[in-house]
């Protein structure tokens, strides 16, 4: 069979075929790479490092003071004890900052991981944070000076999952022992394992009702960690995993498409072995043979290929996160993908067979693919025409061709839309219904000064306060409030209910309602930071896209007797045509730093440029398939019409004739599946992608003219490249060969 | 001048002991207004013959020329012009494009890159020429087989060719298209055009002004 399959007839064919299901595969396997990375990333970390169930922040404390409350929470299984230092002073290989965080461990579980080297034992030992390591170039085994003075040896890497990786978090990491430690190490960080985590609200509520006297409390728990992740990559991440799970429904669309049109060309040969006696099963059977033998090694290859060409950028953008590449679990994900599309494939063929192997063997014959009594006559007649002609004759591929190249083109088009929305949530504050643009820290009482400044349109104290729900502790919020109308400066969309029209209404974003259940008429009960609990009535739900949709908008008065120490911040709205610099130049004389505002995600260079390489790796995949599928269907039409296409040459045609003919072939294809691809992603992928990501959010995902000019204008020049390809070998045989097999 | 002129012919098919060389040392000329029939057996290399003459295939060795220019040995670009100025395929089979009208079919050749400024207007000359107006908006399929043979040597004579080689032209058709097409091949002869006609029909070599016979690859008399 595989000698079948690679004999001088059917050789190129079988070559064409299994290209396609390199090319999907690479798809799905760039897919799959980067979106179980990312799905899976955290909790793989949370795991290797031991990570506990419950962080507990607190003011300095003598750690018998504390263990004593912390021993008798219910539900404990294990804990440990750290001082954390903020700001100090690190230097190493030539490197500073002075917004290190040094971790005291005290013993017990740790809740990193060590990743190179070993773990502390002695004094003047330290562990660094992976992060750290890499961007400063430090290895076990270097110096590290802290405080000025303090000369420590480095023995270890580790990488602890509760924050993201320096440099994406600006206050690297670095752990000592207590035995470094000059004086008793009282501690402000209590670690909680908890025998079963499902039931953290029970130990929450007890550990909050037994810290009287310990004061600075928060707690963090695992999950609340997940979401400071993900808001830290902002809503790229949803993104990404979202788009993954697209691709792998487009690359299984072009794969059932592809195999279709393999079938519908071997229809004659059916009907020929047909009429020679070969029963419908055992043709169908061999041609579902043939096509997972087929199937298996190319899907292989591209799925390597896929997992390889990503698992670089993909480990990158996982190592900024503080999490773990899946290395060897990916293999079982990359297994089932392999079976998946092998079935895929062998499905979409021997489906079609079997339905054609069933009819008649007069009937199969004459019901070959090719159209070769047209029902209509054609208006135009020029060589492009013609071309497009022979493409359309074959009506069944060339409506897989078309369906394939759209998806692709609706994959691109996503692409250059979601690129675009994350250019916009940077830097465009409006794109996450913010209407201020600047920002300052000054007392309410200078808010009719900011006011008086010419080019200001409207300016407010705004408060922001992180807090908990108070029925699931682990369920962190932002409240944010203004004394007035909060829609003159952020005003994200109603998805339910009404605007907030007193002291005790709250809006609340749909990633919180979803969260809590809350709908309108509903209380949220808030416990702020002091431990005081607020409740307001929600009025309405709005698609807020900071904080993942955890978030909250009231008036000032409730929160702030909660939480009276709350730092009001300024926003300042601009006129259309205000003179930005001398509102900051005005601002400034008032004593103020204006601050511009952004958007939800990170602004963190290198960040986005591994975000953009992953989707650059994606986006060169998805651009190899719509390629191939542009040659393979000129391809198929140039040897379907090798007798038609010698004609023109004994006509006299030379290689531009042909090529003209065969640029109608490819653009009948590629203009209406440029069109149908960019139809698809405004109307479907997009609204799916922006459902999946962010749900709680109205992302702007419809793409602008030059997007799709981009899409149209890019296929066009692929089909040009295709129409190029397939004419130079056309012109490279004689005449005559296709004359002989007509 | 002659129309075309062969010398030394060669060309074979197959490798090793299946080797079969069809052409050995052809020699041809063919005058302007002559018609020359060649017969042979099946298999013998008529229609190769043909093809090496009209460009469409190259031979291992020998020389043709076609007016005056050179056709062996030439790139491929240079045989596209030749053939596009100089030569009018005719074929057993018609080779008509299904999608095309008969018309369409005829104008096709009037659309290649290089093709003369007035070809429309001879491919619309032609069709009336040929009695094919009332047929002409009928596709392939609908067509008698001597129409599409007329509609496929309207085809052939759209760039005013000087040589036109006929492949069986009607080895597909009954005897009245036959004698039809015959007739109008011995039209285009009077016209100054030379003919090549491989044939394995008596009644279309009546109609040439010399007859040879193609054994074991060399050409002569009959």
């Amino acid at each position: 069979m595989i000698r079948a399959l690679l004999a001088p007839p059917r050789r190129a064919r079988t070559l064409l075929a299994a290209l396609g299901i390199v090319a999907a595969s690479l798809v799905v396997g760039t897919a799959a790479t980067v979106g179980y990375g990312l799905a899976t990333g955290f909790d793989r970390a949370a795991r290797q490092a031991d990570l506990p169930h419950v962080i507990a922040r607190f003011d300095r404390e003598d750690r018998e003071t504390v263990d004593a409350r912390v021993r008798a929470l219910p539900n404990l299984a294990a804990r440990s004890y750290r001082h954390e230092e903020k700001n100090v002073d690190l230097r190493a290989n030539g490197r500073r900052t002075r917004k290190g965080t040094l971790h005291i461990v005290t013993g017990g579980r740790r809740g990193y991981a060590v990743t190179e080297g070993r773990d502390l034992q002695g004094p003047d030992e330290v562990v660094v944070e992976r992060g750290l390591a890499r961007e400063w170039e430090l290895a076990p085994g270097d110096r590290l000076t802290l405080y000025r003075g303090w000369e420590t040896r480095i023995v270890g890497v580790a990488v602890e999952p509760d924050n993201v990786a320096f440099p994406l978090t600006v206050t690297p990491r670095v752990y000592t022992s207590e035995a470094s430690w000059p004086h008793p190490v009282s501690v402000n960080l209590a670690q909680l394992w908890l025998a079963d985590p499902e039931r953290a609200d029970i130990t929450l509520a007890q550990a909050r009702a037994t810290s009287f006297g310990i004061g600075g409390l928060s707690f963090v728990t695992r999950a609340g960690i997940e979401v400071l992740l993900g808001q830290a990559a902002g809503i790229v991440l949803s993104l990404l995993v979202a788009f993954s799970l697209v691709a792998l429904v487009a690359a299984g669309t072009m794969l059932a498409a592809s195999d279709q049109a393999e079938v519908q060309r071997r229809l004659p040969a059916f009907g020929v072995q047909r009429a020679l006696g070969f029963t419908p099963a055992r043709l169908t059977a061999a041609q579902a043979a043939e096509a997972a033998l087929l199937a298996a090694p190319a899907a292989a290859l591209g799925l390597a290929g896929g997992a390889l060409a990503v698992a670089g950028p993909s480990a990158a953008l996982l190592a900024q996160l503080n999490e773990q590449p899946p290395g060897a679990a990916l293999l079982p994900v990359l297994g089932a993908c392999l079976l998946a599309i092998t079935a895929i494939v062998t499905a979409a063929a021997t489906w079609p067979a079997w339905r054609a192997a069933r009819r008649p063997p007069a009937e199969i014959l004459r019901g070959g693919d090719l159209a070769r009594s047209p029902r209509r006559r054609w208006a135009a007649d020029g060589l492009l025409a013609t071309g497009a002609r022979f493409a359309l004759a074959a009506r069944g591929r060339f409506a897989a061709s078309v369906a394939t190249i759209a998806v692709c083109a609706g994959v691109v088009t996503l692409m250059l839309a979601l690129a675009a929305l994350l250019v916009r949530l940077r830097d465009d504050p409006g794109t996450v219904g913010k209407r201020y643009q600047l920002s300052v820290r000054l007392s309410p009482f200078d808010v009719a000064a900011v006011d008086d400044i010419p080019g200001v349109a409207a300016a407010s104290e705004r408060y922001q306060v992180d807090v908990a729900d108070s029925f699931r502790l682990g369920e962190p919020l932002r409240m944010i409030a203004y004394p007035g109308d909060h829609t003159r400066f952020e005003a994200p969309p109603l998805a339910e209910g009404r605007r907030l029209g007193g002291e005790g209404e709250v809006e609340v974003g749909v990633g919180l309602a979803d969260a809590l259940g809350l709908r309108p008429g509903a209380t949220l009960a808030v416990q702020t930071e002091s431990g005081s609990e607020v409740r307001y009535r929600v009025s309405g739900v709005v698609r807020a896209l900071e904080h993942d949709g955890r978030i909250a908008y009231v008036r000032p008065d409730r929160l702030l007797d909660a939480q009276p120490d709350a730092a009001p911040t300024v926003s300042i709205r601009l006129d259309p045509d205000a003179d930005r610099a001398e509102v900051e130049r005005r601002l400034a004389a008032l004593g103020a730093q204006p601050v511009s505002v952004g958007g939800a995600t990170t602004r963190n260079a290198a960040f986005l440029g591994v975000l953009a390489t992953v989707l650059r790796g994606v986006g060169l995949a998805v651009g190899l398939v719509c390629l191939y599928a542009l040659i393979q269907a000129v391809a198929m039409t140039a040897r379907e019409r090798r007798g038609a296409v010698a004609l023109l040459r004994a006509c006299g045609g030379d290689r531009r004739t042909v090529a003209a003919v065969f640029a109608g072939a490819a653009l009948v294809v590629a203009v209406p599946a440029a069109l149908a691809g960019v139809l698809l992603e405004w109307l479907v992928l997009g609204p799916l992608v922006a459902r999946l990501a962010a749900g709680f959010a109205a992302l702007p995902l419809a793409p602008s003219p030059g997007q799709v000019a981009l899409v149209v204008g890019g296929l066009v020049l692929l089909a040009a490249g295709a129409t190029a390809l397939v004419a130079r070998r056309t012109m490279r045989e004689p005449p005559i060969a296709g004359l002989r097999e007509e | 001048m002659a129309a075309v002129s062969a010398r030394g012919l060669v060309r074979t098919f197959g490798e090793g002991r299946a080797a079969r060389r069809v052409l050995d040392g052809t020699d041809l000329d063919v005058a302007a207004g002559e018609i020359v029939a060649v017969l042979g057996r099946s298999g013998s290399g008529k229609s190769t013959l043909l093809h090496v003459l009209g460009g469409l295939d190259r031979p291992e060795a020998g020389t043709v020329e076609v007016a005056g220019e050179r056709v062996t040995g030439v790139g491929e670009r240079r045989l596209s012009s030749l053939r596009r100025r100089h030569i009018g395929f005719v074929f057993q089979f018609f080779h008509l494009l299904p999608e095309l009208t008969g018309e369409g079919n005829v104008q096709l050749a009037g659309r290649v890159r290089g093709a003369h400024a007035e070809a429309e207007e001879r491919g619309h000359a032609l069709v009336d020429r040929l009695g094919l107006r009332h047929v002409a908006g009928s596709l392939p399929h609908q067509l008698s087989g001597g129409e599409q043979q007329r509609f496929a040597i309207a085809r052939a004579l759209v760039n005013d060719p000087g040589l036109l080689l006929a492949d069986e032209p009607t080895g597909n058709l009954d005897v009245q298209a036959g004698a039809e097409v015959l007739e109008l091949l011995g039209e285009l002869a009077t016209e100054g055009r030379a003919i090549v006609l491989v044939t394995h029909e008596a009644s279309a070599a009546a109609i040439a002004h010399r007859v040879l016979r193609l054994e074991a690859g060399r050409l002569v008399a009959a």
